[in-house]
């Protein structure tokens, strides 16, 4: 018996080691995770734009590693979830602030998304930098506080790109949603300054698989030129079935906010056109620090980065600044550090201007390659909406046509 | 009229590739009661494996690209979805559903999320112009495919002893055991049939669409639409509700695109209100 008796006391003294042992170690986790500073990638993971959604998912995570994986002296801990629809994208930027509670969010590759993200970035007060959405309203109409954007808008882009279209009869080929109602409307505005005429005007809804109905309009119509908005997978099914149906070649194709994984995935052989972009991998005049990028891209994932790599790279570069910069994670610090930071490697400083968030940098303008030989490299830079700051921050509109009425923090 | 004939002609080949993704779902639901949600999976599964098969052999291996998911299919069917037979039809539709999210899971990891450039075989490049009407060579070519599938598919059903044993036990499985026929091993190649069809559709779009892990989601949608305009069950209603929608597709593009993915639904609508069971659904006593 008390033997016994001694055997169901160590049992208890065990139990009571082990159950110590696991409550020192849950502490000690907890005290881990305080110790660390999260922040939140959002970008789409499935559907039309998953490809670009990885690439800028990716980009993020090479400006974290290298930062050296550590802000504000702790190591950085990224939570990265689903940007599939505007809801979807909306609920999981609710859970980035209230389960996750990230000190900032970068992400937000389409603007109907961006748009349902800001609403909860301006609630929770969760600064938020959308490297993805081009839509005037992100930075106009209904910019706030807390929401910041590096993709130029839409009327940049369109410009940028109309002057090649002078005297044409235009075709507008764009998407039927937010940024594509936008792209067509500024086009179409447009169309006087270059004496363009439309030729016709489709708008495509997301997800579209078979372009052929709308690729006979197009030939019967027969425009000098498309000028389109179509974003990731539906561009690069119209290319592959522009290619197949025979019409490469035989009418230009113009497009604003193409991403290089559009052509990527469909090949050189369907790939075509002048297009508008924010960064090109392999551009003469990208700086050190781009190429150091370009650099610990390939090293990591064995392919160069996408333009919207670039994006996510920046919008988490400039995150990470601006949080050792304001010295703390607390929302009130950190949105002014966001607000006065400076991207000092480009041509001449680029910064998120104050009464609209919206990053002040020219955009790219690239053609398809005649022979492609590389499987990366289908580009040849011809130049940039702008040159020089003067006209790069007169092209951004000023605040009456922006229409941003910024509040408070 | 040109241009509408042209568009009819062209939403022929959209149909017929409906047709064939959804006579596979039709008759899955017919012999085993299933409605199965990852039926979209195993089209895409097609597509990649004929992307896989055409870029370390050659087109003529695209062939095995539906052979391949068959198999998949049938051993999916003796683990999983045999359980379901019989079961509450809430418990198919969410475990089929996962199996469609796990399939496309297993693609993104495999394959990535990028979309896999395939082209159709260099024989096929060129165009075809009759009259107002002009087509790729390979849509003509995948509209040719198409009907020698369905002609076959239909010649299978209707004249073979295994056709009679598909089409009896969908009406009276029971009866069709009693019979001494080996009802499991009926189910699970009717099950491996389906999703080789599917397949089939999936080696015949990879080259019109980009092959990428959403091609599942976009191709399931319409094929349940047209299994509802159709009839559930019946072979000859998804051949002329899937053409109905590829028609009705293309000319909604012409007259009003933003409206062209709302049309088929439309159309489900109106064909569901006056005729619920679909156009050629018929009465199916296991079902009532």
């Amino acid at each position: 018996m008390t033997v016994k008796n001694t055997s169901g006391r160590w049992r208890a003294a065990g139990r009571l080691s082990a159950l110590t042992g696991v409550l020192l170690a849950s502490l000690s986790a907890s005290a881990i995770a305080e110790e660390t500073v999260r922040l939140g990638i959002l970008t789409p993971k499935q559907g039309a734009s998953a490809s670009i959604g990885l690439h800028m998912a990716r980009g993020a995570e090479i400006a974290v590693a290298m930062h050296g994986k550590k802000v504000l002296g702790k190591p950085i801990e990224t939570i990265w979830l689903d940007e599939a629809s505007p809801q979807v994208a909306q609920q999981n930027m609710q859970r980035m602030a209230t389960e996750y509670k990230v000190a900032g969010v970068v992400g937000g590759n389409s603007s109907a998304a961006t748009l349902a993200m800001m609403s909860v970035a301006e609630r929770e007060k969760l600064p938020f930098i959308s490297a993805g959405s081009a839509a005037s309203e992100v930075t106009g109409t209904s910019c706030n506080r807390y929401t910041f954007r590096t993709q130029a808008p839409v009327p940049v882009q369109v410009s940028a790109i109309f002057d090649r279209l002078k005297d044409n009869k235009i075709y507008f080929f764009t998407p039927a949603y937010a940024f594509g109602q936008d792209v067509l409307r500024t086009g179409r505005a447009m169309l006087g300054n270059v004496n363009a005429t439309e030729a016709g005007a489709d708008e495509i809804p997301v997800n579209t698989a078979d372009y052929s109905s709308y690729i006979l309009k197009i030939r019967r119509a027969a425009p000098d030129a498309i000028f389109g908005a179509l974003v990731g997978l539906d561009l690069s099914n119209f290319l592959k079935q522009w290619n197949e149906l025979g019409m490469k070649g035989s009418v230009p194709i113009y497009e604003v906010a193409v991403s290089d994984t559009d052509f990527w995935d469909i090949g050189p052989a369907a790939a075509t056109g002048t297009h508008v972009k924010p960064w090109y991998y392999n551009d003469d005049r990208n700086p050190a620090v781009e190429k150091e990028f370009v650099k610990a891209y390939q090293e990591a994932y064995d392919m160069p980065p996408s333009d919207k790599a670039w994006s996510g790279w920046f919008a988490m570069r400039s995150m990470l600044e601006s949080l050792e910069k304001a010295g703390s994670t607390d929302p009130t610090k950190l949105v002014p550090a966001i607000e006065s930071w400076r991207y000092e490697a480009g041509e001449f400083p680029y910064y998120y201007r104050e009464w609209d968030h919206q990053l002040i940098r020219p955009a790219l303008i690239v053609q398809v390659k005649d022979q492609i030989s590389d499987k990366y490299d289908f580009m040849n830079v011809v130049g940039w909406s702008t040159e020089g700051e003067e006209a790069t921050s007169t092209a951004f509109g000023t605040k009456e046509q922006i229409g941003c009425k910024m509040g408070d923090l | 009229m040109e241009i509408l004939l042209s568009q009819a002609a062209n939403g022929l080949v959209l149909g017929f590739i409906y047709v064939l993704i959804a006579v596979g779902l039709s008759i899955t639901f017919g012999m085993l009661g299933i409605v199965n949600f990852a039926h979209g999976a195993f089209f895409a599964l097609g597509a990649y494996f004929a992307y896989e098969l055409v870029r370390l052999f050659g087109w003529p291996a695209a062939i095995l690209s539906p052979v391949i998911v068959a198999g998949i299919g049938m051993l999916l069917e003796v683990t999983l979805i045999r359980r379901l037979y019989g079961k509450e039809p809430l418990l198919s539709l969410v475990i089929t559903f996962a199996l469609a999210l796990l399939i496309e899971a297993i693609i993104r990891y495999v394959w990535g999320t990028d979309g896999k450039p395939l082209s159709p075989p260099e024989f096929l490049n060129g165009f075809v112009e009759l009259g107002p009407i002009f087509m790729t060579r390979y849509r003509v070519a995948v509209l040719g495919a198409t009907i020698a599938v369905l002609v076959a598919l239909w010649a299978f059903l209707a004249f073979t002893p295994y056709g009679r044993i598909i089409r009896a036990g969908s009406r009276d499985p029971a009866m069709v055991d009693m019979l001494g026929i080996n009802l499991p091993r009926v189910f699970t190649a009717v099950f491996g049939l389906g999703c080789g069809i599917a397949a089939i559709a999936g080696v015949l779009a990879g080259p019109l669409w980009t092959v990428s892990p959403s091609m599942a989601a976009n191709a399931i949608m319409p094929a349940f639409v047209i299994v509802a305009i159709g009839g559930l069950g019946s072979f000859a209603g998804a051949v002329v509700a899937g053409l109905a929608v590829g028609i009705t597709t293309a000319l909604t593009i012409q007259f009003w695109p933003e409206a062209s993915t709302a049309a088929m639904y439309v159309l489900m609508l109106i064909v569901l209100l006056l005729r619920p069971r679909g156009l050629l659904g018929t009465q199916w006593e296991r079902f009532e």
